[in-house]
């Protein structure tokens, strides 16, 4: 099926009376978590996880994808009215969208905001239909020295390019890493690094660990902002559209940011706070006016809204077409996939196309939802940052305990969950990113037996993955991106470090 | 200066847990059954790994020491300290909860839970808070037991 035909086969399986009803609670469920700061798509998608038990998978997995492009949209809310971004890829839309709210230019930014979005959404989607087959037919002819060469890949650029410093970026995956190797080992039955506790048999429960480091540590950050009482917010005011003169400066910036949304996304590991970053270093670079960054500039808010989004779609490139997550969220949906017994990757083109084609096409629907849902009713949906903190954070532990204990119904897991809460907290306070850890959790398994494999063939043959042609080159790339990250220092990473910091400090 | 201090500890500890980590999987029988590596090699490498991390961190460390040599350093306030209270107190009576969820059951464990904890980040609105404990505990314990047939314990009620 090529991708014309695969776009209206999905719009006709997306379209369904269900399929509609569940794509709008998504992208409803979606907007209301990107409205409560602390808690983002990662831990947003996994809290609900257990209330897509007993649905058919392709509605669960429109659902869980419109909480990810819902919250990813809804960011901005938090980020222009609160100073505080809804989630951690809207940190650049604060620089400008804070000021503009402060100036009694709420409305307009908002509507702004969300037709960026909306824009950079159907792009999105569109690129990712195109983009998928192809490579998803290429990866294919992948063997297990590919699939290894491509998981280490994805490994050492989301290492090398999350958080400040590479030794934490590595560290983060190594114990990833390690932690995917807790269980029994499928082809030997030796139980490793279980010390005799039969919950661990079955290895650590990927869910578990996301709703402990995402959720309950994110409650943690919450604790510290009602203390310090950081947030005040700009309320709304007036009607939420802009005029022709803030559309002018702003659609250029939305196309930008779009494409660099969108190859930031399909790279593996560069992430929305990534991907907005640099499409506002490039508007800011393009601008006759660059001085009014981080004063009030629409464009800061157009192009880094617009990013974000389009990032959410090509971060569904690899998930669909590779089975390898692009993103901390799509590594959560990766973790429901495989709980609903699919293998994502290249055949689940061939195996589930009603799936993957639905899925592509209620994207399409869930960007007309959220833009209804965005304009007229994000005044509405505003209110939500009106309850007090002290309550929210209360009742975000009280869902994440509820949600984890779902899992498997047993008390092991939320005493587990908590571990990982306090380890969340303690990366926060290290500055060392979560994302990396999780993607080790998610790969070290297939990691593990692709190595194991591809030995086994060669007959324990190391050269194996340098003389694959494919596999070597992404070894190559890998090594690459660890030096360049090395070697730059990340530089980019001021205009970012800025962002949080005037956070931080207002 | 303070999180340099932070960072070099995280180095060594992660050596050491690296090292227990390698200990053990040097420990694991050598199961091999047509696998050239069995199942040690793979651990083995990941615990090569993260003491090589935490070597690379330690080496960070030690340049940005020598950059900020000359800055002083920040202590921690009261402010700070009170927060880590709070938090591990939050802990405590989190675990507490966890350990009575299955015995005192969900309909009775989560309010006492909630109230605990709202009676301190939101003191003093007592009626809003016994309304959010009990509202908070009915709904989600509907919603799991009884629209998503995801039974949550009982306890001693005999609902």
């Amino acid at each position: 099926m090529d991708s014309l035909h695969g776009i209206l086969h999905g719009l006709a399986v997306a379209a369904q009376p269900s399929h509609l009803l569940y794509t709008l609670i998504g992208t409803f469920i979606g907007t209301m978590i990107s409205h409560l700061p602390g808690i983002g798509p990662s831990a947003g998608i996994a809290l609900l996880i257990p209330v897509t038990f007993g649905m058919d998978p392709s509605t669960a997995l429109m659902m869980l994808a419109g909480i990810y492009y819902g919250c990813m949209y809804g960011g901005a809310v938090t980020a222009i009215l609160l100073n505080t971004p809804g989630d951690a890829a809207a940190v650049m839309t604060v620089l400008d969208g804070y000021p503009l709210a402060r100036a009694g230019k709420a409305a307009s930014t908002l509507a702004i905001a969300a037709i960026s979005s909306f824009i950079a959404g159907t792009m999105g989607v569109t690129a990712l239909a195109f983009v998928a087959v192809p490579l998803a037919s290429i990866a294919l002819h992948f063997g297990p020295a590919e699939y290894f060469g491509l998981i280490f890949f994805a490994l050492s650029t989301v290492s090398a390019l999350t958080g400040d410093s590479l030794a934490k970026g590595l560290l983060s995956t190594f114990l990833g890493l390690a932690l995917a190797t807790v269980g029994i080992d499928l082809q030997s039955g030796v139980q490793r690094f279980t010390f005799g506790i039969l919950e661990l048999q079955d290895r650590v429960n990927f869910l578990v660990v996301v709703v402990g480091l995402f959720a309950i540590a994110e409650v943690s950050r919450m604790v510290e902002g009602t203390k310090a009482g950081t947030l005040h917010i700009v309320r709304v005011k007036g009607r939420l559209w802009f005029g022709r003169e803030e559309w002018r400066q702003a659609y250029p910036a939305i196309l930008r940011g779009s494409a660099v949304g969108f190859f930031c996304g399909a790279a593996p590991g560069l992430g929305g706070t990534v991907a907005a970053m640099l499409s506002y270093i490039l508007e800011k670079k393009v601008s006759k006016h660059p001085e009014r960054f981080g004063k009030g500039a629409i464009e800061g808010v157009a192009a880094p809204e617009a990013a974000t989004n389009a990032d959410t779609c090509g971060a569904f490139v690899h998930l669909l077409a590779l089975g390898v997550p692009g993103s901390g969220a799509t590594a959560v949906i990766m973790g429901a996939f495989i709980m609903y017994g699919i293998q994502p990757g290249p055949m689940l083109f061939q195996t589930h196309p009603d799936l993957v084609w639905g899925l592509i096409a209620s994207m399409y629907l869930g960007n007309a939802m959220l833009l209804v849902l965005n304009l007229p009713l994000v005044g509405v949906l505003a209110r939500i940052l009106y309850v007090p903190p002290g309550i929210l954070l209360c009742i975000i532990l009280g869902i994440a305990s509820a949600g984890v204990y779902s899992f498997n119904y047993n008390t092991f897991d939320l005493f587990l969950a908590l571990g990982f809460g306090v380890l969340g907290h303690a990366f926060r306070k290290l500055d060392i990113p979560k994302a990396p850890l999780l993607f080790g959790l998610i790969l070290g398994h297939t990691l593990e037996q692709s190595f194991r494999q591809a030995l086994t063939i060669s007959s324990g043959d190391v050269t194996v993955f340098f003389t694959h042609p494919i596999a070597g080159g992404l070894l190559l790339c890998a090594a690459i991106s660890i030096g360049a990250s090395a070697w730059a220092k990340r530089r980019p990473r001021a205009a970012l470090k800025s962002a949080e910091s005037r956070i931080e400090g207002i | 200066m303070r999180a340099l201090k932070a960072d070099a500890i995280l180095a060594v500890t992660i050596i050491i847990m690296a090292t227990v980590y390698l200990a053990v999987d040097a420990s694991l029988p050598s199961a091999r059954l047509g696998d050239p590596l069995g199942p040690k090699a793979f651990p083995a490498l990941i615990g090569g790994g993260l003491i090589l991390s935490a070597v690379l961190l330690l080496a960070e460390t030690w340049n940005k020491r020598r950059a900020l040599a000359d800055t002083a350093s920040a202590g921690r306030t009261a402010a700070d300290k009170n927060l880590t209270l709070v938090l591990a107190a939050m802990v405590i009576w989190t675990g507490l909860y966890y350990f009575a969820f299955e015995s005192l059951g969900y309909p009775i464990a989560t309010p006492l839970f909630l109230l605990g904890l709202l009676s301190y980040f939101n003191r003093g609105r007592h009626g809003v808070n016994l309304a959010v404990a009990l509202g908070f505990t009915v709904v989600v314990y509907l919603l799991f037991s009884t629209f998503l047939g995801v039974p949550m314990p009982t306890g001693p009620l005999p609902i």
